[in-house]
């Protein structure tokens, strides 16, 4: 036991005293105290990872809720707004609260473990990251229990059908609460991004050069970039919408001076970076996961790091294509067609990479494998219907038919979902220090690949026979019926495989009879396979000083100057920051001044509108409080005195 | 408490890989992605600028209603307040808390001349006798100017108050004794955040302002 | 063993029932709305790009799939030992990664260039003093020069056709000569929506405040196919068309038996109702085209207008006019035909051997309850009404379709639409716009048979 070994230093009382409203929780915090005020980056992945598995589940269920009512035509499962009000959440939720957190879990967890650092460079600002997200998905969520419900304007939300001019229930609120809880969502992002960049350029260890990162820490990095700099342009549009809403301006509001169609190019400049945003992780993932499997290093580890890099960047270069054919006139339309076609070229780069990688390897077909093969294939299809869509002539066909709704799917579960699925399989081992049952994974695969495949494949033709997307029903007579069966029944034995696998993850937190992990199940290549499983408090006791790239591969069969060293133990131990209640209570700030701007207009009796800003005002006083004693109270801290042969 | 200290200042500033302190690390990325809010409002501004020069047949004259004399004078101040924040900086290095409470506090008295100047700017536009411009009219007739004129120099006032704000922390946080070199490196976070807002101003104002008068 | 078999004969039996009814119906792609039929010269073009695409991606798949899977064979771990084997730790191999890039730009090349003249053919209709490219496309300089303009308009949920050339204005069914170039200009008075119609050209949105513009050209061969016209393209002016897609069509038909008719649907989400926003796009040939908008012209001349009757003057036979029918109430008009030729003075109360009724009673009870039922606020039928806020009804007889393409124009549907048309279109803003709540005599009309079977008789009169 590693407690045995520690001697606890008494907290700096002088310190303390300052911030006797909430006492600081000090090390041995157990329980819930321990949860809601942890700083410990592993534990805010797990929780990251366990909010977006519960995301993941509320929005399959909206999945097969709009599947059911496509069984048949005219089935009325659900009525035309509920339908509408669906489609929006499952976009809105997969998206900010689903995919995205789930890739920021495994930064969150692995990042640093794989650079060799103890936590994240702001502790407790990843905590205030965590924090805002689940405050932000609960805004999302709680948007069903009031006026109108929830947002029925697509999770795009093109103006002006977000106007309050055009809304179909009087005092629609939906849009409102999707406009604060992304907002809030974006603060969530925002910050754990500046957080990992600053991580990833300062906390390495000595010897991790830029060219030996794992190439999941690469993608986070070049994520972060993203997400840095295309949320500013969604944030805006928002803040922009929200004044339309709630004061009157008219920058959406083409019948007074605005133009819709701002709205869509602040949304693509945010929305394409997006895409990269949810698949790059995905490809992080299967490229630290192919290697491993294959026995193998990276084929071209340059060219792939480069590639993403190129992909991230010429994402901010190709938003418009998602405008076809909104009337952009010749130059404009064919432009973005060249460039669009241009990044398919870093994408198959890639894929032609992992293949190189497998090629004179010894595979082994472990489920994380099946998942990274998975990948490859599923994402190859979404990818080709990606550069079918590039061709505005084709484009003009498809765009808004479900042959779209077939592409994306392909890229952000053929593609997104299954990497993801691909790292819990890989990694929940070394989260957990249990190995999971092989069988079942298999079994979850089969499932989930076959499940999905026939929910989407069938799309493609139903975009081609003219179905629209984001129809609630169909006519009889368009010959839509058996397709759309196949793809529900599809939906269903996906959802069953989705359900078996994040009862799979749960189950091996608490099963105390799955086998053990030890260090390094998989013969793994990247540094944190060098670590006990699951991995202690404190990560490195001794910060290991590197040599070369794939790590723990090389300390196992690499030539002797190639093993890593470890800098000696330090005297006054390993400095652990303290725990603390203030991230939490910002965001409970951020949280009240968010639900405060939704509810500080009433109509009184006169049928005057009536501002109160008494809410927003305390929630964002107790937001700015929080920071204040944030700051005040510095990060605090205790000593660990690990053994020398602890990990 | 020596010797606490001198752990507590060994790990508040750990070697990093590049050399540059985190928390500079950390205000530059946030600089870069408000780059990016700033660059969206200012573009906004600017398309609408062009597609929406007349109103209801009426020419639309912004110079009626923008008072330019004082909009100089409150640019220049803010100019001004930046070299007092780079004094406060120099100061705080140097150890000179007495100095340094002079610099934050012109900085702060500065800045606070800019945002009085912007309020009353504000009520002044929105009652301009004639030329009402107000976040959704302009003489009575809608129009889309006040929207993205109010929101850009708005947002840009709220990045001024919070830089404000800022400071006041700072200068309330000199006089507990506690302050010295070792907040150097936040002093200077501080000023490189002030330092950015000063800059987009000086975008803002030619592109905002003084063009109307250009063209 | 053959236990195993056996138990696997039904399993088979069905996989090969399933591949057979899939493979059946994949065998016909001429859906109603389908993209894979194209019937006109820009889808044509749509889909040949398409085409190009699915072959050159089916190759690469193929390509790199099968290097996967050999791989995946060739380099797979066969013994736990061959798992634990450590290969050569080889890093890549910049000339294959090279060439591999390289090729990847080439395949790129040969799918950019149809693009590049597919975005120039959408968006502009081809110069008929081109004749080169006129001849590329097998196109006739008189197809470009007689293009017609329709400038449409979309509201929720339904379109508005309106034809700037002829001063018509018609609603949710397109009627277009099928030799000709039709021009479209799109508008919108509220949200954003698309216009699309699969088989004649790819969709192009209808953005509000800005005018966009697509074309679209039939190709009249196609629709033909090896029928004659009057079978593929039956006249809208006089019934026919009504009458044969009646005949020969259950409204559940997957597949059209008339060649020119075309379904189209609003493509971009526009809310509540946004499924049922779709139209219909009907070809005609030159000859019932210019029919067509003669009749409707006439229609909606104000000049036309059937006149009340003059004591002074006197009449041709079959001259229309208005004139008092107490029978349908106080100081009620109807509309009278003169059966011969009619001196002064010879009024239809005075003289009515020589007039006959132009209508049905029930049309013409119809006709008043249009206006006291407050439908002419947003309906506009020929010359009366005032509204632009719902569909134009003018000649409503003779289309095909009721509720933006919903249902078929029968007495049936339209009874059934006007009781209660929110339980078919929920959020419809005839029953949900502006105005309209629980006391407007539409939403009473649910029980009463006698005024709905008027208003049928009214409307489906409209011919």
């Amino acid at each position: 036991m590693a407690t045995e070994s520690i001697k606890y230093l008494a907290p700096d009382t002088e310190n303390k005293a300052k911030t006797q409203v909430f006492p600081r929780p000090g090390q041995h915090t157990t329980g819930l105290v321990d949860w809601l005020t942890t700083i410990d980056h592993k534990k805010i992945g797990l929780m990251y990872g366990l909010t977006a598995l519960f995301f993941l589940i509320v929005g399959g269920i909206e999945a097969l809720l709009i599947r059911s009512q496509l069984w048949d035509h005219n089935m009325s499962v659900l009525t035309n707004r509920e339908y509408n009000q669906m489609f929006t959440m499952h976009g809105t939720t997969m998206v900010f609260l689903v995919i995205m957190p789930l890739s920021a879990a495994f930064f969150n967890f692995i990042m640093p473990l794989q650079i060799g650092a103890r936590d994240v460079a702001f502790p407790r600002m990843n905590a205030l990251s965590l924090w805002c997200f689940i405050g932000g998905g609960l805004i999302l969520n709680l948007s069903w229990f009031f006026t109108g419900g929830s947002p029925a304007i697509g999770w795009f939300g093109y103006a002006p059908l977000t106007d309050t001019r055009f809304a179909e229930v009087m005092g629609d609120m939906g849009p409102d609460f999707w406009i604060f809880s992304l907002q809030i969502l974006g603060v969530a992002s925002l910050l754990a991004s500046f957080n990992f960049i600053t991580t990833i350029i300062n906390m390495r260890a000595p010897g991790m050069t830029m060219m030996r990162l794992p190439v999941f820490t690469w993608m986070t990095l070049v994520v972060s970039f993203l997400i840095i700099l295309a949320f500013p342009a969604i944030t805006i549009a928002l803040v922009e919408l929200m004044f339309d809403r709630t004061y009157g301006t008219n920058f959406y509001d083409f019948l007074e001076g605005g133009k819709p169609h701002l709205w869509q190019h602040l949304f693509w400049i945010f929305g394409h970076p997006e895409v990269y945003i949810l698949i790059l992780p995905a490809m992080g993932i299967v490229s630290e996961v192919i290697p491993v499997f294959s026995r193998k290093p990276l084929f071209g580890y340059g060219l792939i790091v480069f590639s993403g890099a190129i992909i991230g960047f010429m994402g901010f270069a190709v938003w418009s294509h998602h405008m076809f054919t909104t009337g952009m006139g010749v130059v404009a339309t064919s432009a973005f067609a060249m460039l669009t076609m241009l990044i398919a070229i870093p994408t198959g780069v890639k894929i032609f990479n992992w293949i190189g990688t497998m090629w004179g390897g010894r595979i082994r077909f472990d489920t994380p494998m099946l998942f990274a093969l998975g990948f490859i294939t599923m994402f190859m299809i979404g990818g080709f219907t990606g550069i079918m869509h590039s061709s505005v002539p084709i484009d003009a066909q498809h765009q808004d038919s479900y042959f779209v709704v077939a592409h994306f799917h392909y890229v952000l579960i053929g593609g997104a979902l299954f990497g993801l699925f691909c790292g819990f399989y890989f990694w929940l081992p070394k989260m957990t220090g249990r190995l999971m049952n092989e069988k079942l994974g298999k079994f979850v695969f089969t499932l989930m690949f076959i499940g999905f495949n026939l929910t989407f494949f069938p799309m493609h033709y139903l975009g081609m026979i003219g179905q629209p997307r984001r129809t609630h029903t169909y006519n009889e007579g368009h010959g839509f019926e058996m397709w759309n069966q196949i793809a529900t029944i599809g939906a269903f034995i996906l959802g069953v495989g989705i359900a078996i696998g994040v009862l799979q993850f749960i189950n091996s937190f608490f099963n105390k009879k799955l086998k053990p992990a030890g260090k390094n199940p998989w013969d793994a290549r990247t540094l944190e396979w060098t670590l006990s499983s699951p991995v202690k408090e404190y990560n490195f006791a001794r910060t290991p000083i590197i040599k070369a790239r794939d790590q723990a591969w090389e300390n196992n069969y690499g030539p002797k100057e190639n093993h890593s060293e470890k800098e000696p133990l330090d005297d006054h131990g390993v400095h652990m920051p303290d725990r603390s209640w203030w991230p939490l209570i910002t965001a409970i700030g951020l949280f009240g001044l968010a639900m405060g701007m939704l509810f500080h207009r009433t109509i009184d009796p006169s049928g005057e509108l009536v501002r109160d800003y008494t809410i927003p005002i305390i929630a964002g006083f107790v937001a700015i409080l929080g920071m204040i004693m944030w700051a005040l109270e510095g990060p605090g801290g205790y000593h660990l005195f690990p053994k020398e042969d602890e990990e | 408490m020596s010797d606490a200290s001198a752990h507590a200042l060994e790990h508040h500033e750990p070697v990093t890989s590049t050399g540059i302190p985190n928390k500079k690390v950390l205000m530059w990325a946030f600089l870069g992605s408000d780059c990016m809010f700033f660059g969206t409002l200012i573009s906004t501004h600017l398309i609408y600028r062009k597609i929406s020069a007349t109103v209801g047949g009426n020419f639309l004259d912004i110079r009626d209603v923008f008072d330019i004399e004082l909009t100089s004078f409150s640019t220049f101040i803010l100019l001004a307040s930046s070299l007092f924040m780079a004094l406060a900086v120099s100061a705080i290095h140097k150890g000179n808390l007495k100095s340094t409470r002079w610099m934050l506090l012109g900085t702060i008295i500065f800045g606070a001349i800019f945002l009085a100047c912007q309020v009353y700017e504000f009520t002044h536009f929105i009652h301009a006798p004639g030329n009402e411009l107000t976040l959704s009219t302009y003489r009575g007739e809608p129009h889309v100017f006040g929207s993205t004129f109010y929101v850009l120099t708005g947002t840009h006032g709220t990045h001024v108050a919070i830089g404000v704000f800022w400071l006041l922390g700072w200068l309330a946080y000199s006089f507990t004794g506690k302050m010295g070199t070792i907040h150097a490196l936040d002093v200077e976070i501080c000023g490189l955040y002030w330092h950015f807002v000063d800059i987009v101003w000086i975008i803002i104002f030619p592109v905002v302002y003084l063009m109307e008068y250009a063209l | 063993m053959t236990s195993i078999f056996r138990k696997f004969i039904p399993i088979s039996h069905i996989l090969i029932g399933v591949f057979l009814i899939l493979a059946g119906s994949c065998s016909r792609i001429d859906h109603k709305q389908s993209a894979l039929d194209p019937k006109g010269l820009v889808s044509q073009n749509q889909y040949d790009v398409f085409m190009l695409s699915v072959w050159i991606t089916i190759f690469l798949f193929c390509a790199v799939g099968g290097c996967l899977l050999y791989v995946l064979w060739r380099y797979r771990a066969k013994t736990a030992e061959e798992a634990k084997e450590v290969p050569p730790q080889s890093h890549g191999n910049s000339m294959v990664e090279t060439g591999l890039i390289i090729a990847s730009s080439i395949i790129l090349v040969i799918l950019a260039v149809p693009t590049l003249q597919g975005v120039v053919l959408l968006n502009r209709v081809p110069d008929a003093n081109d004749a080169e490219s006129l001849e590329k496309m097998g196109l006739d300089r008189s197809q470009i020069d007689g293009a017609i303009t329709v400038n449409v308009t979309g509201k929720r949920f339904f379109w508005v056709f309106e034809y700037p050339q002829f001063g018509i204005v018609t609603a949710n069914e397109l009627v277009f000569p099928a030799t000709k170039a039709v021009r479209i200009n799109l508008r919108t008075e509220d949200v954003i929506h698309s216009f699309w119609v699969p088989k004649l050209a790819g969709k192009m949105d209808l953005m509000p405040g800005q005018e966009n513009f697509m074309w679209f050209i039939a190709d009249q061969k196609k629709i033909l196919g090896e029928s004659d016209a009057a079978t593929a393209m039956p006249a809208v002016h006089d019934g026919t068309m009504r009458a044969k897609v009646f005949a020969k069509q259950k409204f559940t038909d997957e597949f059209e038996p008339v060649g020119g008719l075309f379904y189209g649907q609003c493509a971009e989400y526009c809310g509540n109702s946004h499924a049922y926003m779709s139209f219909r796009a009907l070809a005609q040939t030159d000859e019932d085209f210019d029919k067509w908008v003669k009749r409707f012209q006439n229609a909606q001349n104000p000049n036309l207008a059937t006149k009340p009757y003059e004591p002074q003057s006197s009449y041709s036979k079959g001259s229309l006019v208005t004139f008092a029918d107490p029978k349908l109430g106080a100081s009620t008009n109807r509309e009278y035909r003169s059966i011969r030729q009619i001196a002064p003075g010879q009024s239809p109360q005075l003289n009515p051997g020589a007039w006959e009724k132009a209508h049905s009673d029930d049309y013409e009870k119809g006709k008043q309850l249009f206006a006291s039922l407050q439908c002419v606020q947003c309906h506009a039928v020929n010359r009366t009404g005032l509204g632009a806020k719902g569909p134009n009804l003018t000649l409503y007889g003779l289309r095909t379709s009721l509720a933006a393409g919903w249902m078929r124009n029968d007495e049936e549907s339209l009874s059934k639409w006007l009781k209660n048309s929110n339980d078919i279109k929920y959020g419809n803003l005839m029953w949900n716009g502006e105005g309209v709540d629980d006391r407007h005599p539409l939403r009473n009309l649910e029980n009463d048979d006698e005024k709905v079977n008027q208003l049928v008789e009214y409307l489906l009169g409209q011919s």
